[in-house]
């Protein structure tokens, strides 16, 4: 250590150690809402105890074998699942692209802005399932009442990720067409669109993934699809079919994954899979 | 540039202006894409059931619904105030749980930070099929395993957190610039040490933005799952809702409104004061 | 504290990529404790290869380095890995050309990474540093004269300033060796010359051994005792920095020197540097860059 401290010249005094009021304030607030939230929910925490054996029954009881005879069902169940989620998610685009447009500062005036800017954080702050019990009166107790309950919650979403990605956008291109004399149509197509495109993409395809698991939620009102097998046989603790769902579930949302992964690569990068160099 | 050169580099060259390369058509990819799009979605609509005319005939018994909807009965809050309380009671303890497990499995699961290819592989597998379970189907799993209430709603919501924020911080981590870790590698640290005090200083903003991110989420979703039984909210929509008490639903999603828009406002001012 | 330096010897070491292309070939070397040597060499040369070898970062494919007594050997031995390995590259500092900070911690977290090795690991997990580390690292940061900024974000400073930081992680673990891979690549002339005096002074001072890559023959010249030429992976020159004339130029670079190679067009006035050496280079450049035309 000796070495280090034969100074040959003054050193100028060494700082000290900073705090941040706020930060530890902070911290000290989130740690009292955390403790405060463990302490008084009303869970008997007791029931810990004998969890890993009751979960090692109950997948005795799904998995080991499943009700190979369901697995039919459960794929259509699946697929009429993954069916309302496009339809959901097809309709959201549609419907949200020109709105986000129509939110983005400086392609529209501000009058126009802050009530989608409203009217999208309130569909946010509603479930899909709720917003499909607001519907249902109107479209009845089908899977197209699970589809447009998902397409209002995906405009909810969409419109908001994408005006951000619309304001976010360089200005360079943006005052490049500007400066030409373009209209805002042309601004929206040549200055924003092939900025943003990208994003926007990748954009839809994680709300279609997040629509298929959403959808799953809609059978429980009666939409069909997985909800509804889900809940025909847990209400009469038919385990081995709801670990045959369990197992068709896992394997088409990885599948569709897997897909959108490619597709999104293929989107933004050029190619289907990431090459190793690239890596 | 010489037609030679252009050939050689692949690029079509223009018959009439030797100088100018064609424009690239991508036309029939386009037009397959746009084809299998419609497919699909002729597909799925006809799967779905897509009735325009039902809505038709049902807009008359439906404007009575939404009348009363609009007309939130307040005095039904009181009731509302306890599953709301609960579902927010949940909301934070499956975030705090949640991410505090995900933290390291994220590190297990990035390419920059898990040496081993073994370990990495099984990690982003189990995670993956983690990510793949709806958490509608866990919340009605759990609701058998450990009983009706909060603690499976809990432990639902925490398989759900612990998928999406593995997954993202992941990301964050795998597209980090890894000079930081090579050079507290080449000073002797070991993996672990090396990635704690090289990697995470790097990622901890983009891990507490998805935090909140998360906590957001789980709000709207513990209203959810509370319709098999896991606690909050989603019990008391499922019993108003089976005897078309609007009024009262009305007021729930009044509250689940205000809740959602106030806890959105104070997370997102926090992240900003993060990044 | 014993001996601040180390030997570093290199017999016979060759090293082949996995696919297939040989990085370094056959190289002896004898690097005497407490020696500055400079490594020069086109792009592609192996000079990254060769002082990456020296802390393990490249395994070697067969031949044999010692560092200390510390032995790296080629494939099919006994290899060096685990506790042993992180034990030499403890010994071992090592600077980069583009600094490889943590940006988004503060200066002092960074230089505390050179006490990784010798911290317990939930010292580590908590960040609960133990006041002598603390304290070697302020030494540390003293001596590259950044102390003030201790407590600022690393993204917050400019590069140069940042290559310090760097250099004093690598004082923190009292290495007996610092390699430094084109430390000034990213940097401007003026701070080039700071960085470089720093290496220089901590060499001198420490009597830590320094093995440094660089791309600029002057510089190379100017800051070391020692000129290794690389080229295709072979030691085409070893020697002092005074006997590198054209003809062992061209050896190296297979051409005559141009203005690229160098760093200073014209010799930067320094009372340090030897006037003569400098005004030879340059005399050397201009009829380089004349044959070219
Ligand atoms: N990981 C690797 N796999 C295969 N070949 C490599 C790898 N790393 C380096 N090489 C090759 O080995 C040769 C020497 O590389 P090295 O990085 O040591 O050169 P260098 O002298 O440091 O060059 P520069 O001045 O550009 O940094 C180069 O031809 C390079 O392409
Ligand atoms: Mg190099």
């Amino acid at each position: 250590m000796t070495e280090l401290k034969t100074q040959p010249r003054l050193a100028p005094a060494r700082p000290k150690k900073p705090t941040s009021m706020l930060r530890n304030a902070l911290w000290l607030f989130v740690s009292l809402v955390i403790v405060a939230a463990f302490w008084s929910v009303k869970i008997k925490w007791s029931a810990l105890g004998d969890f890993p054996t009751q979960l090692l029954k109950y997948i005795g009881l799904m998995l080991v074998p499943p009700d190979w005879s369901k697995f039919g069902e459960a794929f259509s169940a699946t697929i009429l699942s993954v069916q309302m989620a496009w339809i959901g998610t097809v309709l959201g685009i549609v419907v949200s692209l020109p709105l986000s447009f129509l939110a983005s500062r400086g392609l529209a005036p501000r009058v126009v802005n802050a009530p989608l800017r409203l009217i999208f954080a309130v569909i946010r702050a509603v479930p899909e399932v709720v917003i499909a019990i607001l519907i249902l009166s109107v479209t009845g107790l089908t899977p197209f009442t699970g589809a447009l309950a998902l397409a209002v919650g995906s405009v909810g979403t969409l419109g908001k990720w994408g005006y951000e990605a619309f304001e976010g956008v360089d200005a360079g291109p943006k005052e490049a067409v500007r400066s030409t004399g373009g209209s805002t149509l042309a601004l929206i197509r040549w200055g924003v669109w092939p900025s943003a495109a990208p994003d926007v993409f990748s954009f839809w395809l994680y709300r279609f993934e997040i629509n298929v698991r959403a959808s799953a939620i809609l059978g429980l009102i009666g939409a069909g699809g997985i909800g509804k097998m889900l809940q025909d046989n847990v209400q009469f603790r038919n385990w081995d079919a709801v670990g045959m769902l369990l197992i068709v579930v896992i394997a088409v949302t990885m599948g569709i994954d897997q897909l959108s992964g490619a597709v999104r690569n293929r989107l933004i990068h050029g190619y289907w899979r990431i090459p190793k160099a690239a890596r | 540039m010489s037609a030679g050169t252009a050939g050689k580099t692949g690029i079509q060259v223009s018959p009439a202006h030797p100088g100018r390369p064609v424009k690239p058509r991508h036309g029939a990819q386009v037009g397959a894409a746009v084809v299998v799009l419609a497919a699909i979605t002729v597909w799925a609509g006809i799967g779905v059931q897509i009735n325009i005319a039902a809505i038709w005939e049902n807009w008359s018994n439906a404007s009575g619904n939404i009348i009363q909807l609009l007309q939130p009965d307040y005095g039904f809050f009181p009731k509302v105030i306890p599953a709301l309380v609960e579902t927010l009671q949940m909301a934070v303890i499956a975030t705090a749980v949640g991410s505090a497990l995900s933290l390291p499995l994220a590190f297990l699961a990035s390419r920059a930070t898990n040496p081993r290819p073994g370990l990495l592989r099984a990690t982003r597998l189990v995670m993956n099929i983690v990510r793949a379970v709806p958490d509608i189907l866990y919340a009605a799993i759990l609701v058998a395993v450990v009983g009706v209430g909060a603690l499976s709603g809990v432990m639902a919501l925490i398989l759900f957190n612990v998928g999406i924020i593995v997954k993202l911080v992941s990301e964050a981590l795998d597209g980090e610039d890894p000079g930081a870790l090579e050079a507290a590698l080449a000073a002797g640290a070991s993996w672990p040490k090396a990635n704690r005090a090289a990697m995470l200083p790097q990622i901890l903003p983009s891990f507490a933005s998805q935090v909140l991110y998360t906590f957001e989420l789980n709000i709207r979703a513990s209203t959810v799952i509370g319709l098999v039984g896991a606690g909050g909210l989603g019990i008391l929509i499922d019993n108003v809702r089976s005897f078309f008490r609007y009024h009262e639903l009305s007021m729930i999603i009044l509250s689940i409104l205000a809740l959602v828009l106030v806890l959105e406002s104070v997370s997102s001012a926090l992240r900003r004061k993060l990044v | 504290m014993d001996s601040t330096g180390a030997d570093i010897r290199f017999d016979d070491v060759s090293v082949t990529y996995p696919n297939g292309f040989t990085g370094l070939k056959g190289i002896n070397l004898s690097i005497p404790a407490g020696e500055m040597v400079g490594i020069v060499g086109l792009s592609g040369a192996g000079k990254s290869t060769l002082v990456r070898t020296i802390n393990g970062l490249v395994p070697i494919t067969s031949g044999r380095i010692s560092v200390g007594n510390h032995q790296l050997t080629g494939r099919g031995e006994a290899q060096l890995r685990g506790r042993d390995l992180r034990e030499l590259r403890s010994n071992v500092g090592m600077v980069f050309q583009s600094f490889n900070l943590a940006r988004r911690t503060t200066v002092i977290n960074n230089v505390l990474m050179g006490r990784l090795y010798h911290s317990p690991a939930w010292r580590t997990l908590l960040g609960a540093w133990k006041n002598d580390d603390v304290e070697l690292a302020m030494s540390a940061l003293e001596r590259v004269e950044i102390v003030q900024k201790a407590y600022e974000k690393a993204s917050s400073l400019s590069g140069g300033q940042q290559q310090r930081v760097a250099i004093a992680r690598t004082l923190a673990q009292r290495p007996k060796v610092i390699l430094a891979d084109e430390p000034v690549a990213s940097l401007d002339p003026p701070t080039s010359h700071v960085v470089m005096r720093d290496l220089q002074r901590i060499n001198a001072e420490l009597g830590i051994t320094v093995v440094v890559n660089l791309h600029f023959l002057d510089l190379a010249r100017r800051y070391s005792d020692r000129l290794i030429g690389l080229r295709s992976g072979e030691v085409v020159f070893d020697g002092p920095g005074a006997d590198a004339d054209e003809s062992v130029f061209e050896s190296i670079y297979g051409r005559s020197l141009t203005a690229e190679d160098v760093l200073d067009a014209k010799p930067v006035l320094d009372t340090e540097v030897d006037l003569n050496a400098e005004v030879e280079l340059d005399a050397v450049v201009k009829r380089g860059a004349g044959s070219e035309l």
